[in-house]
């Protein structure tokens, strides 16, 4: 019995169960507190350390052109990171840095830096391409290495490189529109992220799925442009050809847009720059001035080490002139410029278009008006100056245009006056922006109404000392050709949103969006009749198109020294036109910005490249041809066979076809004729024909052409055995001169070849 | 209630002599708890090691292998125990005092014991164990001893109290050496209980208390060590990344789980956020797991472990046994106090495990022949075992 437990240890065996259940108590209260009352608190905790968000890009919507060509579009790439806490060793990490630095292109120093960080996220590279992306995956799997990653990204694509460059803009690094389309439009093409949550671990890898939840991207919606690949390639090939040959200092530009729509078919201002590839300057003339920059730079700089002993003005001189890096930002951003857009310039003669249009629709000219031009104007105590020395004696009002003289738009804009002129100013839209859907519409300049006197009247008519856009000068052309209907230039035709099961709805549809009526449709058709005679007979004839009949005014504008880039008095040579004159299509305006060359005139420079564009886009366009009868008379056509033929035969075989023969060998058969059956030569070609043994010679060398009249040429090509095919102006062929002929002098090519001249007629053409 | 044990103690010798040595079957809802906790355990050793036995050895089963081993081996030894007549243990008590003493001052010594973290608490003699767990046990059974022997004059200083705090203090002194703090605290507490239990006068206590706490105040305020920890204690979210970093995880564990869990295997802290979730932490991926509920169930079934061994300790047959079940639960009860109340943060952090939950395969073994030493008494004692 004293062995048993006693009752004192019973009670005491009590009170240490009391205390344990007190403790008990207190511990259950606190799980009460932590999993019943807070536990939302310390679970969002928790969640947040334990989840992952993963972004899943959207795709970037698709850029096409008006036919669908597609001009930008987003490809799946491979973004690769490393996990510096997850690399095993520093054997591991040189390993790493050694092998990624290589495939990736990316210095050995850089990679191993970031091997070092103490996290688990450095960016190695962005944007990587399948094939980079295999080789890295095969050196994970082949090294074993831990740490590596690649995660899913897109890259902006552009399959044309620099075509319509300033159009389109490009994206950052993070697919964010920076310029253009891409810019404007960015929150159509951007889309909507999706994400995907997962549950990580602490060392950052996923949980298995059962923790995920996704949201799906929604993708960018499409943009289709008003730009044709096909018009916007001839109009970067024939002004970037403009700026090499009129060595436009400033650049050149071009732009034509549909006149009733709006829709702006292409646009270009060189230099331009590659879209892949948008932080490098690749125009080969920048390069080239950037090069001469740096080595003539160079030189300066020790020329001025060696001249800084003797006085210290030196380096004075230093700190205002430019450093390399200053220069090639300054080219760059001379790249992104679209001088259309961004730019304003005096329109000079091409304004007369407005000044005319504004006396039509006033009704202030009469067809038996005379303007006298004696080689300037006086208007209040200032004598303007025509460009012409001489003056044009005295003209009617379609000569005046055709003349471009300032003294006779002097003249016509005095009977405009002050506020009807001021008034059409405006309704031209030419003291507000267009509203274009592309980057960094600029405002123009023009006088205020107290400072706007008779003097200023004076100038403006013939469109100087105003400043606007080039894009505002084509839009208030349009209007003339349209029927007078003002309306807004737009890049966009259409977005649209393709869903997930490739269903495709119309988000948004630009059409033509008519902002007023500027002038009467009969005030635009007489003006279309004026300004075809322009091109026809007068100032624009080198703008001439075979077939076509093309409106439209040449305007050389002087450029201050102040705001030249080479500090001297520079031009701006340009020509606006549209075509076809009687039922106007579409409008162009080129613009070559301090030409340097022999020649500046708009009339011999702008005028010429126009209308190269145009013998390339009308035929595009399917507009049908029309051919006066001289222009019939050169057209192209078949060789007959004659081969084997009897003289006779032959002879009215040829006849039939409108050529020309030339026999050598007298009467018999046809055993050879040159060219042969089949090719297509113009119709004031000859065709000879070899009878009785006659053979003709094999190979001929082509004689130089150039700076000769076209008569002259056809004369010296056909006696050479060849055939002559002319381009340029019909109408005044005769005081033309050859300009360029193809294939060069000197080049020896078969017998009846057809050498193309290209003519261009310097008569009244100085502006 | 006296009586009827009495009455009982009068039946039962008989049939201890007819089977020769042995005298009845052992407490079986003690027993089926300790299994219940034993099963437990293991399953929440497996969903909880899973992560850590991937990462660190590349092989998820890795601990709950060695636990299931330990565990198996626990069992055996724990009805060989029970079969085993604990009067018998009564011989070895100073012996083993003894030796533990011997085993904590060779762990001190470097080269022989092993460092883990900051302290030095390992020895590993092809097995590695703590030897303070050897001590533990050694108070236990000493204590036992000591006070059935001299219950009479307990009330005595020098022969009921001094002789206690001498062995107590041996003990204690050398694992807090080790800097081993958590297992000193434990040791104290068994021992202090033991006491008390034992009838040590209410005064001592008393005083104890009193210069325990001047003591403790003492350390707390001239060590930074001390002070950090009650500074993590009251504001654990301070340093989320640092000092706070263990506590703050197993808050989030703990409070994930809410009313009902995540569901078992389901832990999401378990993913490498919460260091030692298979050992020190293994309620808290409990409480995510099975939410309140399943905790309430966890520390419902140390309540009645508990309550079931005081039960088996006053219906002992004999003081030594009685004694020797109270230094036991004590033991139990104890560090699954400081256990959950450190990793709910209702105590300051100090590293303490789980009994049957918490990874580890001598800290099993020992806990489960000590299970079996209960066993044994229950089966001299005189209480209905159904």
């Amino acid at each position: 019995m004293a062995k048993t437990p006693t009752k004192k240890m019973k009670n005491r065996s009590i009170i240490v169960m009391g205390l344990f259940s007190v403790a008990v108590c207190v511990i259950i209260g606190y799980l009460v507190y932590y999993q019943i009352i807070n536990y939302d608190v310390y679970q969002s905790k928790a969640i947040a350390q334990q989840t992952m968000n993963t972004t899943i890009n959207a795709n970037r919507g698709t850029i096409t052109d008006c036919n669908g060509v597609e001009l930008a579009v987003s490809s799946s790439v491979k973004t690769v990171y490393i996990s510096p806490n997850d690399i095993d060793d520093e054997a591991q990490a040189r390993d790493i840095a050694l092998n990624l630095s290589e495939i990736l292109g990316v210095d050995y120093d850089t990679v191993y830096e970031k091997t070092q960080k103490n996290n688990y996220y450095e960016i190695v590279k962005r944007k990587i391409e399948s094939d980079v992306v295999d080789q890295v995956r095969q050196y994970i799997s082949e090294s074993k290495v831990s740490g590596i990653h690649l995660i899913d990204d897109t890259k902006r694509y552009y399959p044309y490189n620099n075509l319509a460059s300033h159009v389109l803009g490009f994206v950052g690094t993070d697919n964010v529109g920076l310029d253009g389309i891409e810019l404007v439009y960015n929150s159509y093409l951007q889309g909507t992220n999706g994400k995907l949550i997962t549950a990580k671990n602490n060392a950052g890898s996923e949980l298995p799925v059962e923790y995920e939840t996704y949201v799906p991207a929604k993708d960018g919606n499409d943009i289709k442009l008003t730009i044709d690949t096909t018009i916007q390639y001839y109009l970067e090939k024939h002004i970037e050809q403009a700026r090499e040959d009129y060595k436009c200092l400033n650049g050149a530009a071009g732009i034509i847009i549909d006149v009733n729509t709006g829709g702006i078919l292409g646009i270009t201002s060189k230099p331009d720059y590659d879209l892949n590839n948008y932080q490098q300057i690749t125009d080969s003339l920048l390069l080239q001035e950037l090069e001469l920059f740096e080595s003539g730079g160079a030189q300066e700089q020790e020329e001025q080490d060696g001249g800084t002993n003797e006085d210290g003005e030196d380096s004075q001189e230093q700190d205002s002139s430019m450093t390399p890096s200053e220069k090639k930002t300054e080219l760059t951003n001379l790249m992104r410029r679209n001088k259309l857009i961004v730019d304003t310039y005096e329109p000079g003669s091409t304004f007369k278009i407005l000044t005319a249009s504004m006396a039509v629709e006033e009704n202030l000219i009469s067809d038996s008006d005379s303007f006298y031009c004696p080689g300037y104007y006086v208007v209040g105590n200032r004598r303007i100056s025509c460009w012409k020395h001489g003056g044009h004696g005295s003209q009617n009002f379609a000569q005046a245009i055709q003349n471009s003289c300032n003294p006779a738009f002097m003249m016509i804009g005095a009977k405009i006056g002050n506020t009807t002129f001021k008034s059409y100013f405006e309704n031209f839209g030419l003291t507000e922006k267009t509203g274009v859907d592309l980057v960094g519409e600029a405002s123009g300049i023009f006088h205020s109404d107290s400072s706007f006197n008779e003097v200023e009247l004076a100038t403006a008519s013939f469109g100087q000392r105003f400043k606007i856009t080039p894009i505002q000068m084509i839009t208030a052309v349009a209007a003339v050709a349209n029927g007078g209907s003002l309306i807004t230039p737009h890049i966009v035709k259409e977005i649209t949103s393709t869903d997930e099961n490739g269903k495709t709805t119309v988000v948004k549809s630009i059409d033509s969006g008519v902002k007023r009526q500027v002038i009467s449709k009969e005030t635009s058709e007489k003006m279309c009749a004026l300004l075809a005679d322009v091109v026809t007979f007068g100032s624009g004839k080198n703008a001439y198109v075979k077939g076509y009949r093309v409106a439209g005014k040449t305007g050389t504008s002087e450029k201050l020294a102040t705001e030249s880039s080479t500090g001297e008095e520079e031009y701006i040579a340009s020509f606006i036109g549209f075509a076809p004159a009687d039922d106007p299509q579409i409008a162009i305006l080129v613009m070559l910005d301090e030409p340097n060359g022999s020649e500046y005139f708009g009339g011999l420079t702008a005028a010429p490249t126009a209308g190269k564009i145009l013998a390339d886009v009308l035929p595009y366009l399917e507009i049908t041809p029309q051919y006066t009868e001289e222009e019939l008379e050169t057209l192209d056509t078949s060789v007959p066979a004659v081969s084997g033929l009897s003289t006779d035969e032959a002879i009215a075989a040829i006849k039939d076809s409108g050529l020309s023969y030339k026999i050598i060998g007298g009467e018999g058969t046809v055993e050879y004729q040159i060219p042969k059956s089949a090719t297509s030569i113009p119709r004031t070609g000859t065709v000879v024909l070899y009878t009785n043994g006659k053979e003709p010679s094999a190979t001929i060398t082509v004689p130089d052409i150039t700076q000769m009249s076209v008569a002259g040429a056809q004369k010296m090509i056909t006696n050479y055995g060849l055939n002559l095919r002319t381009v340029g102006n019909e109408s005044t062929k005769s005081t033309a001169l050859i300009t360029s002929q193809e294939p060069a002098a000197g080049t020896v090519v078969e017998a009846g070849t057809v050498v193309t001249a290209y003519y261009k007629n310097y008569n009244d053409v100085a502006n | 209630m006296a009586q009827q044990n009495v009455g009982k103690l009068n039946e039962k010798p008989k049939v201890v002599r007819a089977k020769g040595g042995s005298i009845g079957r052992v407490d079986i809802p003690f027993l089926m708890l300790v299994l219940i906790l034993v099963v437990f355990g293991l399953i929440m050793v497996a969903s909880s090691s899973y992560v850590y036995g991937y990462y660190e050895y590349g092989d998820s089963y890795y601990y709950i292998k060695r636990q299931l081993i330990f565990a198996a081996v626990g069992i055996v030894v724990m009805f060989a125990m029970a079969f085993f007549d604990y009067h018998r243990l009564r011989k070895y008590a100073f012996p083993l005092l003894c030796i533990s003493v011997v085993l904590l001052i060779l762990v001190l010594i470097p080269g022989i014991g092993k460092t883990v973290g900051d302290a030095r608490r390992w020895l590993d003699f092809g097995i590695r164990f703590q030897p303070s767990e050897i001590g533990k046990f050694a108070i236990i059974i000493s204590f036992a001893s000591y006070i059935s022997a001299n219950y009479k004059n307990m009330n005595k200083f020098k022969v009921g109290v001094l002789p206690l705090i001498i062995m107590l203090g041996t003990v204690v002194g050398l694992v807090a050496v080790e800097t081993h703090l958590s297992g000193a605290i434990v040791i104290m507490a068994i021992g202090v209980i033991m006491m008390f239990v034992g009838g040590v006068q209410m005064r001592y206590f008393v005083g104890a208390i009193g210069i325990g706490s001047l003591g403790l105040a003492v350390i707390v305020l001239f060590t930074d060590y001390m002070q950090m920890r009650i500074k993590t204690w009251l504001d654990p979210f301070e340093n989320i990344s640092g000092s706070g970093y263990q506590l703050v995880q197993s808050l989030y564990a703990i409070g994930s789980g809410g009313l009902l869990g995540l569901g078992l295997g389901q832990s999401r802290q378990k993913h490498l956020y919460l260091p030692e979730a298979e050992t020190d932490y293994i309620f808290s991926i409990t409480a995510e797991e099975l939410g309140f509920i399943g905790a309430l169930f966890l520390i419902l079934l140390f309540v009645m472990l508990v309550w079931r061994g005081f039960y088996i300790a006053l219906n002992a047959r004999d003081k030594f046994g009685s004694m020797l079940v109270v230094g036991i639960i004590a033991r139990v009860g104890v560090q699954t106090i400081l256990n959950i109340g450190v990793v709910t943060n209702a105590l300051p952090s100090t590293g303490i495990t789980l009994p049957f939950f918490s990874c580890g395969g001598t800290a099993l073994l020992m806990l489960l022949f000590e299970m079996g030493v209960v066993l044994s008494v229950s089966r001299f004692s005189y209480i209905d075992k159904s």
